[in-house]
């Protein structure tokens, strides 16, 4: 019975799986309560869920920020940096940011809610929305991989 | 388990007159084959092949979604999680919500943080077999942008069951700046209230299962300053001991924790003090201070920085808030951490092509200083004065890219820990640790990554070195290699090696290694665990659609 359940509803998803930002609330680096769900995705937007113990989620961070602006100019995409950190290191997240420089808006993700809701289950890990639809996600990072990332940027920038 | 064809069927009959309908979820496997080992011997227990398998289901339907995870543990857990999970299949949480603008109610399994969680927090990390969701309900209101109450009720799920104390809790936020419409400065307030109840067979007399905690916290932010303060007060609770929980002994317990730092482009600082008097908080009181940190109600972790290199990780400090007068007497810890961030600017002296990153960090931990009534189970501890020295950790980290392929990141580690009380064992270590690791990225997402790391200590097993090879043949496929090697002492010169390789597209990672993973306590993401050392290949799929 549980089976034939799974089965139809992993049936059902191909059809309407369709998946929408959750409707949930994060504060930004200042305080501010953010909803998720409101956010203006009209341009490509990317989340990328990091923290500040993650090398590899640093070195892609850091790897865009140096091209950040060209990739502004060309697609208009805006990078969010969401952090995962909890109350371990939440408070390292600010200092860290500004002393690297990044362009980036910060959410602080502290209790992993709007990771779960995304289904990550590891990070570095990235979603690329549109008009408020998750329309590609990413798990991981190696050296190299944003040129791919801006690839998929472009690909979503100019599709309507 | 009987609510779960009305879960399901739920949202599709809801499904059929809906404009907006989706749904999403993820699979994690983590699977082991566990071999003899000539070295550090033959695996002796049941099932060499063991499995945690994962599998969450999400559907959302215009304000409603509906949720459940079902988790396999086949033909058992994997060694060292929870023998709560052994050999059990089945649904192991699940969820109903309805949400619009001001209400969010929950039913079901959920999670959920009062301000920095010294008195509340209910989360999951797979990766480390931690789970403690509630069961129960759960209901947020925000009448304004700028107020917020939650409202909660539950039981702490163990393994497929749930605890058998309840876990009561309210909050409520204030953001003051947004409510008068302050532009230039944050100030929020915040004030929780969490009650967990608990019958005591044979208790004493007048003995009350509830234990009440109260926490008060303040967050204020102006052009690059930002503060935080948080106290708690947690009412009179029973002693643990012998693993028998003693009504006659009760104590009062509290924690107060400050955080500020001031940061401005290329510069960041940061400290935080904390001091923890008596303030493990479980649901049920007979599992304080269990290994396989189930039932707790707050969250402590240590305020040390988390590293992330393997030998970095040998020496980790563990959050000490417990009351204990046997082997040691302890009443809870006093300790703070700083940290300072610079970035040396691109085209300077320091800052080269491409620019610097520094990072430096401090942290100290002591016991607190307190008078111990052995005959009455009682202690009396001071408020701002430091006990015995229990850990310090100094370190620095340098990030430096030098060319469009070379980039690399130094790392000096000095540390102190006091073997003896953290692991109530005999012994002390001081130790240095230098960590070099570099990146050559030869084609655009082509790269071998290395790293060397030695560990300096004339105290307990010795020397330490270690290394890692890692190719990345493309974003997708990559091959690593790395080996731990205690060569310092002369009675027991051991490899901890492992090697394995990963292949990920998208949001799909598969990995499968082989190697001998390394005992006594492993602390991962600020968990520390004991484990035995085990030598076998692993596989580990994730997925998300």
């Amino acid at each position: 019975m549980k089976i034939i359940l799974l089965l139809a509803v992993l049936n059902f998803s191909q059809i309407f799986s369709q998946d929408n930002l959750p409707k949930i609330s994060l504060k930004n680096n200042f305080g501010k309560s953010i909803a998720i769900s409101e956010i203006d995705t009209k341009t490509v937007t990317v989340f990328s869920f990091w923290a500040t113990w993650c090398i590899p989620c640093l070195n892609e961070l850091d790897a865009i920020s140096e091209i950040y602006d060209d990739w502004q100019n060309e697609t208009n995409v805006k990078i969010i940096a969401v952090s995962i950190d909890d109350t371990r290191s939440a408070s390292r997240v600010k200092p860290l940011a500004n002393s690297k420089n990044w362009e980036y808006e910060i959410l602080f993700d502290t209790n992993q809610e709007f990771k779960r809701a995304v289904n990550a289950t590891s990070i570095p890990y990235l979603i690329i929305v549109k008009n408020n639809k998750i329309v590609y996600s990413h798990s991981g990072y190696t050296q190299g991989s944003e040129i791919e990332l801006y690839e998929k940027i472009k690909e979503f920038a100019y599709k309507n | 388990m009987k609510r779960l064809p009305i879960l399901f069927i739920l949202p599709f009959s809801m499904a059929l007159s809906a404009q907006e309908f989706s749904f999403s979820g993820n699979f994690t496997s983590f699977s082991q084959y566990y071999v003899d080992d000539k070295k550090t011997g033959d695996f002796t227990e049941k099932d060499r092949f063991r499995s945690n398998n994962y599998l969450k289901l999400n559907s959302e339907i215009d304000k409603f979604s509906f949720g459940l995870q079902i988790e396999g543990y086949a033909p058992q857990a994997i060694l060292n999680y929870s023998p709560s999970f052994d050999e059990q299949i089945g649904v192991a949480t699940y969820f109903a919500n309805y949400k619009n603008e001001k209400l969010d109610i929950t039913a079901g399994y959920f999670y959920e943080q009062f301000g920095n969680g010294l008195i509340f927090r209910s989360w999951e990390d797979q990766q480390l077999g931690l789970n403690n969701a509630l069961r129960g309900g759960k209901i947020k209101y925000a009448p304004f942008q700028y107020l917020q109450f939650i409202g909660l009720y539950g039981k702490h799920r163990v393994g497929f069951d749930v605890s058998e104390g309840e876990v009561y809790g309210f909050d409520t936020e204030f953001n003051i700046s947004e409510a008068l419409k302050i532009e230039k400065s944050t100030l929020n307030f915040g004030f929780s209230i969490v009650n967990r109840s608990q019958e005591i067979e044979n208790a004493a007399e007048g003995f009350n299962k509830n234990t009440f905690a109260y926490s008060g916290r303040l967050n204020y932010s102006k052009n690059n300053f930002y503060s935080n303060v948080e106290y708690v007060i947690k009412d009179k609770d029973a002693l643990l001991e012998f693993g028998s929980v003693n009504t006659n002994s009760l104590s009062k317990g509290n924690a107060l924790l400050y955080n500020a730092g001031y940061s401005y482009r290329r510069f960041g600082l940061n400290a935080t003090f904390r001091r923890l008097e008596n303030m493990t908080y479980y649901s049920d009181r007979e599992v304080n201070d269990n290994i396989d940190n189930e039932q707790l109600v707050n969250y402590l972790p240590s305020l040390t920085k988390q590293h992330d290199y393997s030998l970095a990780n040998i020496y980790v400090y563990q959050t000490q808030s417990r009351v204990t007068f046997n082997p040691f007497e302890k009443a809870g810890e006093i300790g703070y951490q700083l940290d300072a961030y610079y970035q040396f600017e691109k085209e300077t002296f320091l800052g080269g092509k491409y620019g610097t990153n520094l990072a430096i960090n401090y942290a100290s931990l002591y016991g607190l200083d307190a008078e111990f009534n052995r005959e009455n189970r009682t202690f009396d501890a001071e408020f701002l004065s430091l006990g015995r020295k229990y850990f310090t950790d100094f370190n620095v980290e340098m990030r430096k890219k030098w060319s469009k392929q070379w980039t690399s990141i130094f790392t000096y580690i000095n540390l102190f820990y006091n073997k003896k009380y953290l692991e109530e064992r005999s012994g002390k270590v001081n130790a240095q640790i230098a960590i070099i690791d570099a990146t050559y990225q030869f084609l655009p997402t082509k790269s071998v990554r290395f790293e060397a790391q030695h560990l300096w200590t004339n105290d307990d097993r010795e020397n330490w070195l270690a290394g890692t090879a890692e190719f990345n043949f493309s974003s997708k496929f990559s091959l690593f290699a790395n080996d731990s090697y205690n060569y310092g002492n002369e009675i027991n010169k051991i490899h901890y090696f492992t090697f394995g390789g990963s292949y990920t597209k998208n949001s799909t990672r598969f990995s499968l290694n082989y190697g001998r993973q390394r005992g006594g306590l492993i602390c991962i993401g600020g968990v520390c665990r004991v484990v035995p050392e085990s030598t076998g290949f692993g596989l580990n799929l994730s997925t998300s659609f």
